[in-house]
């Protein structure tokens, strides 16, 4: 990266923080650090939440009547929220969320989805993956870009990493580079014996028989082994550290940290927590969730700059949806659309996208303010420092995050 | 046989020609209607007419015995009404049952409408669910749809038990469409709605199914295109005619028992209208499919990703041996399959999304641990393996992993390597048979069937 480059992220990172609530001291503090970052060096790490997140009960408008009216047995009241200002707050379960906005690492883009809005948990998780709107969803809008630099002259080995044991999430697979999967350090290491290990060092497999399935498993073999090979270095990951709750979110999390600490390679890591899907009885479970969540992506954040790199990572939490304005007789509620999308790292405005509207409401849904493909550039082109328009096909409008 | 089927829809399905089967061929036919076999029922297979072969595959006798053992165990699951143990029990049947078909339709009806232990909590409930599929598995679809529509396990799992009148719960009706019967694209949120109203009151009362009247919202609703719709019965009947359904479910039976790859939208069309002309029996459907021109062609052989099911239960299958379905029920969760506990109401996507690094270690690292657990058993003590098989040296070991194991034959350098590594590992001539399975995990090959 060069020079021109590197003052010119940090100027802008001025820039924002200024607008910003954070206090004088700090501004200067993260501005210097960001510097010492270049957008190459940077990364992302996706937090998925599977299934639905119901966004009017994470950042809830309290001070809204169309909200009292259309949720009673699901509903937070307005004792307990965490208030962000008169008309919204943070569920009681994201204390860690409220202490991170406050402090300028975690911003709320509010209302994001996309037009005529999908209500199948596999096709919008699709959608949101492949950042198409419409079938085929072949390949993610990450693992295009994994795709376009591994043509590159010196491509990253490992360029993401999926930790979890769902199958590897569509955003992060290309057509020509796969990335590891991994649930643990422990899933990787390969039973001690001899002859297999002889087989191995013996028969390498190159992917050539242009015989599509032989192909996509010699491959993975491949990159399994390799993978394999390089954890061998990274002792005790599975253990929580201290200052972590004792979540698996927060193992998943700490483990990422760790991986960052060591300069493991990946510019993008991503991991799930859900199930989201709160159809019925909803209250409980979706608090367990939250504080799950926040808890996480808080002692992560608290790590990485114990490791002073909380300037090299964004991290990024959305849902394939929101859930309906009005709850069904299950006290749960059923597939909606728009809902918040979170952002943390450091010198971030506190909020972007207006609040959806309670009462203006499409088929009882919330109307979208904030195309996902929106943030997707913005965090392209203004975090990963990567030209958003040939991994998303077209110009999105980006939001001015950094 | 052994052609690519292209553009002749017609004829994909046609009944091969061919008599008997070839030993790959035999091999081809256990692995996909069932887990495998071994050497001797492959040779036993060869001798007899195609149709005698795949008739004894679908039947459904398993005979008292088995049966005996596996109520013994469900039994005590049911005692303690504790879901974790039910995967050990139904991979005790995959191992030992007779009618290995009949286990794998199961299953496949098991991923289809996806229902986890997880979130029912109920032994009983689940083991319910399996018997009413294990009972209307190769019945009309439509009364496997309508039974597990009522069924406790699934009202549970989608929220259908609360689902009233005045605030209907839209999850079951939604997954009904979208993932059991006629897909996406092929209905709107309308029809949603309006399916969901169809089955207000469907409730359960002490653990069954109930019909709740007072929760039951009696007006008529329009549904698909049809506005006389009252009841769920007459919803799901109305769902399954449409030809959506047929070309649904069709697809659905093509990726299981064909191939992973998406074959041309004509061969899945001609395969719906043998459904329909069927009038939605599947048993005569399979029969056409393991049967069929396409079955023995390149289309199909060494097309699919194995489920890590059907790798661990194939290895034993084929080799005659037991495991403990215990300890084979914890390996498999880290595989990502763990039966009667799908990830997610579409099931497991299988194909290509089984492969992610971890569980591609943990797949060459399975087969190690089935042939070294202490708890495996097999037809003959270790030592006398090399005899019942035929074994006589590192060459024929892998020769034979060759043909009861893998789906293609491996290239001469990859055969004469692997010789060479199982000959310099295995002074001991019996223990080269296992050897050379271990050694023929590694390769990708070893994961497709």
């Amino acid at each position: 990266m060069s020079l021109n480059r590197r003052g010119f992220l940090a100027g802008t990172a001025t820039a924002a923080v200024v607008a910003s609530t954070a206090s004088v001291p700090q501004i200067w503090a993260s501005a210097s650090q960001r510097a010492a970052f270049s957008a190459a060096d940077r990364i992302l790490v996706v937090i998925q939440l599977s299934g639905g997140n119901d966004g009017l009960n994470t950042v809830i408008p309290f001070g809204d009547d169309a909200y009292h009216r259309n949720r009673f047995a699901t509903r937070i009241d307005k004792k307990s929220v965490v208030k962000i200002d008169d008309y919204i707050g943070w569920h009681p379960s994201l204390r860690g969320f409220s202490e991170m906005q406050q402090s300028g690492n975690l911003c709320i883009v509010n209302g994001v989805g996309y037009p005529n809005p999908n209500r199948s948990h596999f096709e919008s998780m699709d959608i949101w993956h492949s950042a198409l709107l419409a079938p085929p969803h072949r390949t993610g809008w990450v693992g295009r870009w994994f795709d376009e630099q591994a043509g590159g002259k010196t491509p990253n080995p490992v360029p993401g990493l999926h930790i979890g044991d769902e199958p590897l999430p569509l955003a992060m697979s290309g057509l020509n580079i796969m990335v590891p999967s991994l649930k643990s350090i422990e899933s990787l290491r390969l039973a001690s014996d001899d002859a297999v290990g002889s087989t191995i060092d013996a028969i390498g497999q190159a992917p050539e028989t242009k015989q599509d399935l032989v192909d996509f498993l010699r491959q993975s073999r491949n990159t399994a082994l390799a993978a394999s090979r390089r954890l061998e270095a990274v002792a005790g990951a599975n253990e929580i550290p201290k200052g972590y709750p004792r979540t698996e979110l927060a193992r998943k999390l700490a483990f990422v940290a760790k991986l960052i600490a060591i300069d493991f390679g990946p510019r993008v890591y991503y991991v799930t927590l859900g199930s989201f899907d709160t159809h019925s009885q909803q209250s409980e479970a979706h608090a367990a969730l939250l504080s799950e969540l926040g808890g996480a992506v808080a002692a992560f954040h608290k790590d990485l700059a114990a490791q002073r790199q909380a300037d090299q990572v964004l991290s990024v939490c959305f849902s394939e949806f929101g859930r309906r304005v009005k709850e069904n007789g299950s006290a749960g509620t059923d597939h909606g659309t728009a809902a918040p999308l979170f952002i943390a790292g450091q010198s971030l405005p506190t909020s972007l996208g207006r609040y959806p509207s309670l009462t203006e409401l499409v088929d009882g849904d919330l109307v979208f303010n904030v195309d996902f493909r929106s943030v997707y550039a913005t965090l392209l082109d203004q975090w990963l420092g990567i030209d958003s328009q040939t991994i998303l096909g077209v110009k999105h409008e980006t939001l001015r995050l950094i | 046989m052994n052609t690519h089927i292209r553009g002749h829809a017609e004829d994909a399905w046609s009944t091969v020609d061919l008599d008997h089967l070839t030993i790959a061929g035999a091999a081809h036919l256990f692995r996909r209607a069932g887990f495998g076999a071994s050497l001797h029922e492959l040779n036993a297979a060869i001798k007899l007419p195609l149709t005698d072969v795949v008739d004894g595959l679908l039947t459904t006798n398993t005979g008292t015995e088995f049966e005996q053992q596996s109520q013994i165990m469900k039994t005590v699951i049911q005692a303690g009404n504790l879901p974790v143990h039910l995967p050990a029990w139904w991979l005790y049947r995959f191992i030992q049952s007779p009618c290995q078909a009949w286990e794998k339709l199961v299953l496949f009806w098991h991923g289809h409408f996806a229902t986890s232990a997880a979130k029912v909590n109920s032994a009983l409930m689940m083991l319910a669910q399996n018997e009413i599929i294990r009972r209307s598995a190769y019945g009309p679809f439509e009364s496997l749809v309508l039974e597990i529509s009522r069924d406790p396990a699934m009202l549970i799992y989608l929220d259908s038990a609360t689902n009233r009148r005045n605030n209907p719960n839209e999850n079951y009706a939604r997954e009904l469409l979208e993932l059991f019967c006629v897909g996406l694209g092929n209905y709107s949120e309308i029809d949603i709605r309006e399916l969901a109203r169809a089955f207000t009151g469907w409730e359960i009362q002490s653990g069954r199914f109930a019909f709740n009247q007072f929760q039951h919202d009696p007006t008529l609703k329009q549904l698909l295109g049809n506005a006389n719709i009252e009841s769920g019965e007459q919803a799901v009947a109305w769902i399954v005619q449409q030809p959506a359904a047929a070309k649904f479910i069709a697809q659905k039976l093509y990726r299981f028992y064909v191939s992973d790859q998406t074959p041309e939208p004509e061969v899945i069309q001609s395969f719906a209208a043998i459904l329909r002309e069927n009038e939605f029996e599947i048993r005569p459907v399979l029969k056409t499919i393991f049967t069929s021109r396409i079955f023995y062609s390149n289309t199909a052989y060494g097309q699919k990703i194995r489920s890590p099911v059907e790798l661990a239960i194939g290895l034993l299958r084929c080799l005659d041996a037991t495991a403990s379905p215990v300890h084979l029920a914890s390996s498999l969760s880290g595989l990502g399959q763990s039966v009667f506990y799908p990830p997610s109401v579409k099931g497991w996507d299988g194909g290509k999304r089984w492969i992610n690094s971890a569980t591609m270690i943990g797949r060459i690292n399975l087969i190690t641990e089935i042939l070294n657990h202490k708890e495996t058993r097999f037809v003959v003590e270790k030592n006398r393996l090399d005899k019942r098989f035929d074994i006589d040296d590192a060459e024929s070991a892998v020769r034979h992993v060759e043909t009861v194991w893998l789906s293609q034959p491996l290239d001469d350098e990859q055969r004469s390597k692997l010789t060479d590594i199982v000959e310099k590992s295995t002074p001991r001539r019996e223990s080269r048979l296992l050897c050379a399975f271990k050694c023929a995990a590694t390769l990708a090959e070893s994961q497709l069937g």
